[in-house]
């Protein structure tokens, strides 16, 4: 049996990497007592992942962690000792079982939809670019890695751009962003790029991570709604 | 977001490892604002990697968060980024629970770990707005308190340090805290109040006491300036650790840290009288934590945490009286929960063999042994009761049961060290190699790897080589060179300190007053996390020497006559002189000097009513 769990990574701890959230949760398993599965081998460890890396810098609202377990426990005690032995910032929303046979949560994973913060005192020629962006087939962004720097169109993996809200000095946009193991875009990415085509600058950028989501009937829907 | 909590927020994308400064972990204590009327701030002047790790840290946090009415938050150097930015963007130093200013706070504890911490205190100070030196304050401001192992010798830190807290800390923190929150509520001066601290035991406030000078530089005199001051501070003992608070839960950082595992303290103090260490004569008398009580921490503290290593930690834990059995037990009980044990401070002369054997059940970690000196002449110089036949035997028990890490720590620069000496360590190291290879090839583990480390030897105060002049860095930087030459055996790894690092460390543990100066200039010339080497600017300092007309071979690199009053003289640290002295003159005659359990050797403690327990 497995169980996923969905919780907020709070603004607070917005800067936990990978390695360190993956850290916080196993500790925090192993204070709730709840019998969850080890690999086997020389160096056993705990049979827990994500769906979806959550990049430092960046909150969740709904971010679901996923754990194999060596027994069976029933959801709402399995909530409820999760929710003990973790900090406020980081709550656990829901709690649901599913059966071995299902996918992993991780393989599910379609697109994200992520809300964009950019202050700037010319929001509205940021706002002005998302259109330029969704009429255009060909985005080139330049993705830096380690390596390399390269120039790679982005447009195929924004699902959809969409201007919120536009105020004095602030833009929020919503962006449904693609996730596959072959391609993926970053946020922060888009953020640069987007102001790259307005040409102007932001005095600050932040961005929330709203919702993982997976593809049902040819639409897509949010992860934790697609277990049984 | 109100606008210092965003421009915090900002900050924080723009540093390295910006979760030293997040707070919100498991386990930290967030009290609500109505039910406090005194906040206490603890400062550990290093980083959030290091100050997390530190036990008398994690015992004060949680004694004071015990209090009714008062809160104790965190605050850690700020890596130099953060530093920088925090300054040109006039964001105050904050805590991390709530991110309140640190100058906001009623009181700010610093530990004193280490002298090359020293400047961090400073910036410290600085970062918070709070006046740098003391008879600058106001209520406005937080009382400023220190204690720790550096404490012992305060006085390079007098005009900075309201008050320091000798000794153990569980004793009077929470009597300074009474004195300054009454002191608050009946609206007396600042100064009333620090008489009434330093009427406390165990509290020095150094603004009420005068020192005065020989031509030579010497100490002539050091003084309370009024009656009721007492003349000798004597330091906090506690007596009996079974009864002292220890917290149950722990803050379990999200980010690595140095000792990132259960800690929990068996025993306090040793009697084996090495007489280097500060350590082992500081924090005398042996005190034991109860069998029962260690397990009974470990069990709270492993489920309050979740934490998959538990550390035995003292001076010497091998010294706890039962050990075995408390290994045992553990390994017992938390084997099947995927828990290790790992002892530091092994020492090789315990009977440790099957503890070891145990503890490998779950996991191999590399083994330490602190020979300290290359040749039996000079171990017993220094007291230091190993012997090469204890080494080996105890490398090939290890050999034989899988270990292939090894780590041999020395130091050079002792009192009496010739040549030969030196060539002991490379001796030693390859003894250690050669016993691997006698391990038949099919029972030793792979990979052998045998770590030994040099450090500069630093004369302090309160033991018996606190006469003792340190080596010069030109006799360093010979006898280094020559090391390092002798020390390409294959097999091994040598590692060694920079000696201007350890120079400086030796003029502000034997410092006196005059070294604050040297210390503040040090500081405003940029010099700030000493102890980390990338940062440490020697130059700066040896300028800051020169502003101020002193000499830093004075405090380093001069033997010292019996009769010379000492900076740290008027502090009573259990040890008497008569005591260090005698000590002093065994080591001369490199004789040594046996564990105290196995017969009293008058160090002075019996002085202390319970203090000593005779066995």
């Amino acid at each position: 049996m497995r169980m996923w769990c969905e919780f907020e990574k709070t603004a607070t701890v917005r800067h936990l990497g990978l390695l360190d959230l993956q850290r916080t949760m196993q500790r925090a398993l192993r204070r709730s007592a709840l019998p969850v599965a080890y690999s086997n081998g020389f160096n056993p460890h705990m049979l827990m992942s994500f769906a979806s890396a959550l990049s430092s810098g960046i909150p969740g609202d709904a971010e679901i962690m996923e754990v194999r377990l060596s027994a069976p426990v029933d959801a709402q005690e399995a909530l409820c000792a999760l929710r003990q032995v973790l900090p406020p910032s980081l709550p656990v929303r829901r709690i649901r079982l599913v059966e071995d046979s299902f996918p992993k949560a991780a393989s599910l994973m379609k697109a994200a939809r992520y809300e964009l913060r950019l202050e700037s005192p010319d929001a509205p020629q940021i706002a002005r670019a998302v259109g330029d962006f969704c009429r255009c087939d060909v985005v080139e962004a330049l993705k830096k890695s380690k390596s390399r720097e390269e120039r790679v169109n982005i447009r195929p993996l924004v699902r959809a751009l969409t201007v919120e809200r536009l105020e004095d000095g602030l833009v929020i946009l919503q962006a449904v962003v693609s996730f596959s193991e072959s391609a993926s875009l970053r946020p922060d990415l888009l953020c640069r790029t987007l102001l790259e085509l307005s040409g102007v600058q932001a005095e600050r950028v932040r961005i929330f991570r709203r919702e993982l989501l997976t593809e049902k009937d040819g639409q897509l829907v949010p992860l934790f709604e697609v277990v049984p | 977001m109100e606008k210092t909590a965003l421009m915090i927020d900002d900050l924080l994308d723009l540093v390295e490892k910006p979760a030293r400064y997040m707070g919100g972990e498991m386990n930290a204590v967030i009290k609500d604002p109505a039910g406090v009327d005194f906040r206490y701030v603890f400062a550990f002047p290093d980083t959030y990697e290091v100050g997390m790790s530190h036990l008398g840290m994690r015992i004060l946090y949680d004694l004071i968060n015990r209090m009714d009415g008062v809160c104790c938050e965190r605050v850690f150097s700020p890596w130099t980024d953060m530093a920088d930015l925090l300054r040109s963007r006039g964001v105050p130093l904050f805590s991390l629970e709530t991110r309140t200013p640190v100058g906001d706070f009623d009181m700010l504890g610093i530990t004193l770990q280490y002298e090359m911490s020293y400047s961090n205190i400073l910036e410290l100070l600085d970062l918070s707005g709070i006046p740098l030196h003391a008879q600058e304050r106001t209520w406005a401001d937080p009382v400023v308190v220190a204690g720790g192992p550096c404490a012992f010798n305060p006085e390079p830190l007098h005009c900075f340090i309201d008050a320091f807290s000798i000794g153990d800390g569980e004793e009077n923190t929470p009597e300074i805290i009474r004195v300054v929150r009454e002191s608050k509520r009946e609206g007396i001066s600042r100064e009333e109040c620090l008489r009434r601290l330093a009427r406390l035991h165990g509290v020095y406030v150094p603004s009420l006491y005068e020192a005065r000078y020989h031509e030579d530089g010497t100490l002539a005199s050091f003084e309370p300036r009024f009656p009721d001051v007492p003349r000798r501070v004597v330091k906090n003992l506690v007596l009996d650790l079974d009864r002292a608070v220890y917290p149950e839960s722990l803050i379990v950082p999200f980010t690595e840290i140095v000792h990132d595992r259960v800690n929990v303290e068996v025993l306090r103090g040793c009697t084996r009288g090495c007489r280097f260490c500060q350590a082992g004569m500081l924090y005398r008398p042996v005190r034991e934590r109860s069998m029962a009580r260690i397990l009974e921490l470990t069990e709270k503290l492993l489920d309050s945490t979740g934490y998959e290593e538990v550390t035995l930690s003292s001076l010497s834990t091998g010294d706890y009286s039962c050990l075995p059995q408390l290994a045992h037990e553990l390994m017992e009980r938390y084997s099947q929960r995927r828990v290790s044990l790992s002892l530091p401070s092994l020492r090789l002369d315990s009977e440790l063999k099957k503890t070891l054997e145990e503890t490998q059940r779950v996991r191999k970690t590399s083994l330490t042994y602190a020979m300290e000196a290359g040749t039996q002449r000079l171990r017993d110089v220094i007291n230091k009761g190993i012997t090469e036949e204890d080494l080996m035997s105890s490398v090939e028990d290890a050999f034989l049961n899988g270990w292939s890490s090894i780590k041999l720590y020395f130091m050079f620069g002792l009192p009496t060290e010739t040549r030969e000496d030196l060539d002991g360590i490379a001796q030693l190291a390859a003894k250690v190699v050669r016993k691997y290879f006698e391990v038949p090839k099919a029972q030793r583990a792979r990979g052998l790897r045998v770590n030994c480390s040099a450090s500069c030897f630093v004369p302090k105060p309160f033991t018996p080589f606190q006469w003792e002049p340190q080596d010069t860095l030109e006799q360093f930087r010979q006898k280094q060179d020559y090391l390092c030459r002798i020390m390409r055996i294959k097999g091994v790894e040598f590692n060694w300190h920079t000696p201007e690092v350890s120079f400086l460390e030796a003029c502000f543990a034997r410092g006196d007053r005059r070294l604050a100066d040297v210390l503040e200039r040090a500081w405003r010339k940029g010099c700030r996390f000493d102890g980390w080497s990338d940062c440490f600017k020697f130059d700066s300092w040896m300028e800051a020497f020169g502003e101020c007309g002193l000499d830093p071979e004075f405090y380093a690199c001069r033997r010292r006559e019996r009769g010379e009053l000492f900076p740290w003289s008027f502090i009573d640290a259990g040890v008497t002189e008569d005591y260090l002295w005698r000590e002093h003159q065994r080591a001369e005659a490199a004789q040594v000097t046996p564990d105290c359990r196995r017969g009293c050797q008058g160090c002075g403690l019996k002085r202390f009513e319970g203090a000593c327990a005779d066995r």
